[in-house]
């Protein structure tokens, strides 16, 4: 058994205020329960970890140290911001292993996470922390063994700095994401006029698209749950939203449906949209149909999903 | 025999920081240093140096990749990574050729090297057309022509006897580098290929371009071609790269590989210019 809880589903920035009260203003959180074998996986410290460090100060911590892992889809500070508040780097005694991709530079994923915590932005420096934390940096990987039976598979996704998508597996139960991502498409001149199309940048641009937006969606086949990015419908994306890294909700629902897909939870929700326009959404995207197999919402803070 | 050895670990010693070719440094710095570079510019720029195009993959695939699924396309790179990445890597590999510049060989001028590995680049690549292999195959055929020569590179000063006595005997390069150096340029681009952890086709264009007979059936065909390109670019003195008297008797098992006729092979002469004119106006050489 998978538990799956949603700490925060914002995309960006932490949006709290009276518009975003169902849905929940937090950005990205989500985590991972595997109870038979008392494994504890967090992915992403966006603002809404915090909360979730509560939840584990007054119900994990009785029962003794904790012990966690952070998996990180990538860098950028809505998926870091929430690091510093969770209280259980602070306790002695705390694991934590931060597991996470960086982009090309001299950096390790200690100093780009960690960077956020020195004097001039917050007043604790990450040399002060009494939990245990280890580092380590992710790569594509066809198949890691966690452990207790749990494997994990990772694989780049469309970002502007290198993010990786996660499938989680255990005892038959597969928990994928894949955000923030848009799809995969040919960024070279594919005009024969223009003076410097290149028939074979071209050409091999479009294989290649084509091909990465078909790897995705085969890591995420057959999944029980996946969490993907939807920022943005397609006419938002298409005025002036390519390249942004984030996906239109229409792309995320065929290819999920394509993959056979059982859960689809519409992740990553742009800031600016209300409680209001999430519910109108709903009943455009994901109205039941009798023939659908595919179950689609938007995800929601506090919400939990057990596969 | 400890003469070899001293060779040898000093080749060794050059190979850990070889430099790139500062030709095409320049330029690559200029289209990477601005913030709107266009992707075909950048394709273009790295893909036209071969000691950039091979650290460049070197480096995404060591930085991104387990070992199952190499990257041995910048295109794809590109595609995958994204511009930004894929320039950063770029850039700082160019940065640091050129700060590490410490040693080239005085005796193969390196405008005259670039322009050898372009044009056998440039030749395997419309070789390939011509021998109507798919158009996404083709890349591989161009890096694989621009990389062939890399073995030559950490050469010292002692060069300048061998291509002296190569021109006195008439004899093929690789005959005159063993016999006066103990080693010659493709054992020397194996240490490089292996190094740079090279994909496996490409290697053996790099180990074999003078050797077709001793490579694996399945990479024959792009050896062949990358050899068939290397004698029409030495024979024609497109660029120079020391071999002026080419071994002929390879020619017949190379038109038979590849199913070509020689005059096929000359036919491509205006096309090869053209295309070797164009990467030399890009590059601004």
């Amino acid at each position: 058994m998978i538990k799956v809880k949603f700490w925060g589903v914002r995309g960006s920035i932490p949006c709290p205020g009276p518009h975003t009260m169902k849905y929940g203003g937090n950005t990205a959180c989500i985590e991972l329960r595997f109870p038979e074998v008392n494994r504890h996986i967090i992915i992403d410290a966006g603002s809404g970890i915090r909360d979730l460090a509560n939840f584990m100060l007054a119900n994990d911590l009785p029962k003794g140290p904790i012990s966690t892992e952070i998996y990180l889809s990538h860098t950028h500070w809505d998926h870091i911001m929430g690091f510093p508040f969770f209280v259980p780097v602070y306790i002695p005694g705390t694991s934590i292993k931060v597991f996470g991709p960086v982009t090309y530079e001299d950096e390790p994923l200690e100093a780009v996470v960690g960077g956020q915590m020195k004097y001039r932005y917050f007043p604790v420096n990450m040399g002060e922390l009494a939990g245990a934390i280890e580092y380590r940096r992710l790569k594509e990987e066809p198949l890691l063994d966690l452990g207790d039976g749990i494997t994990l598979s990772t694989t780049i996704i469309n970002h502007p700095i290198t993010a990786l998508g996660y499938r989680f597996s255990f005892r038959g139960a597969v928990f994928c994401t894949a955000y923030d991502t848009e799809p995969f498409r040919n960024l070279f001149v594919t005009d024969p006029e223009h003076p410097s199309y290149d028939e074979l940048m071209a050409v091999e641009g479009e294989e290649a698209a084509r091909e990465q937006n078909q790897v995705l969606q085969e890591f995420f086949t057959g999944a029980d749950l996946l969490v993907h990015d939807a920022q943005y419908t397609r006419a938002e994306y298409e005025k002036g939203k390519i390249g942004w890294g984030h996906s239109p909700i229409e792309d995320a629902i065929a290819s999920a449906r394509r993959a056979g897909v059982k859960q689809l939870a519409l992740f990553h929700h742009d800031p600016e949209r209300s409680d209001a326009q999430l519910d109108a959404m709903t009943q455009v995207y994901c109205a039941e149909d009798g023939g659908d197999p595919m179950r689609i919402f938007f995800a929601r803070e506090g919400q939990e999903i057990i596969l | 025999m400890n003469d070899r050895k001293a060779k040898l670990d000093k080749i060794r010693v050059f190979v850990d920081k070889m430099p790139s070719l500062s030709t095409t440094v320049g330029k690559v710095l200029e289209i990477c240093s601005r913030t709107d570079t266009a992707p075909n510019d950048l394709n273009k720029v790295i893909s036209l140096d071969p000691v950039l195009t091979g650290q460049v993959l070197k480096l995404i695939n060591s930085a991104y990749y387990s070992l199952m699924n190499k990257v041995t396309s910048l295109t794809r790179a590109i595609i995958m990574l994204g511009l930004n990445t894929v320039k950063n890597l770029a850039l700082s590999t160019a940065i640091i050729r050129c700060v590490g510049q410490a040693k080239k060989s005085k005796a193969l001028p390196i405008k005259e090297f670039w322009a050898h590995s372009i044009g056998v680049g440039v030749t395997a690549k419309l070789l390939a057309a011509e021998r109507g292999l798919p158009l996404a195959e083709r890349e591989e055929y161009f890096v694989a022509g621009l990389l062939h020569d890399l073995g030559k590179i950490p050469f010292g000063d002692e060069y300048t006897e061998v291509l002296a006595q190569v021109l006195k005997t008439q004899e093929p390069l690789t005959v005159v580098e063993t016999r006066l150096l103990e080693i010659d340029h493709e054992a020397i681009g194996e240490m490089i290929a292996s190094k740079w952890k090279l994909n496996a086709v490409i290697t053996d264009a790099i180990c074999h371009h003078h050797t077709p007979q001793a490579v694996q059936p399945e990479h024959l065909s792009l050896v062949a071609t990358v050899a068939l390109a290397d004698f029409y670019v030495c024979l024609f003195d497109i660029g120079y790269a020391g071999n002026r008297f080419p071994d002929e008797t390879l020619l017949p098992l190379l038109l038979k590989t590849c199913g070509l006729e020689w005059s096929a092979v000359v036919g491509l002469k205006a096309a090869v210019d053209a295309e070797i004119t164009k990467a030399e106006i890009f590059l601004q050489v």
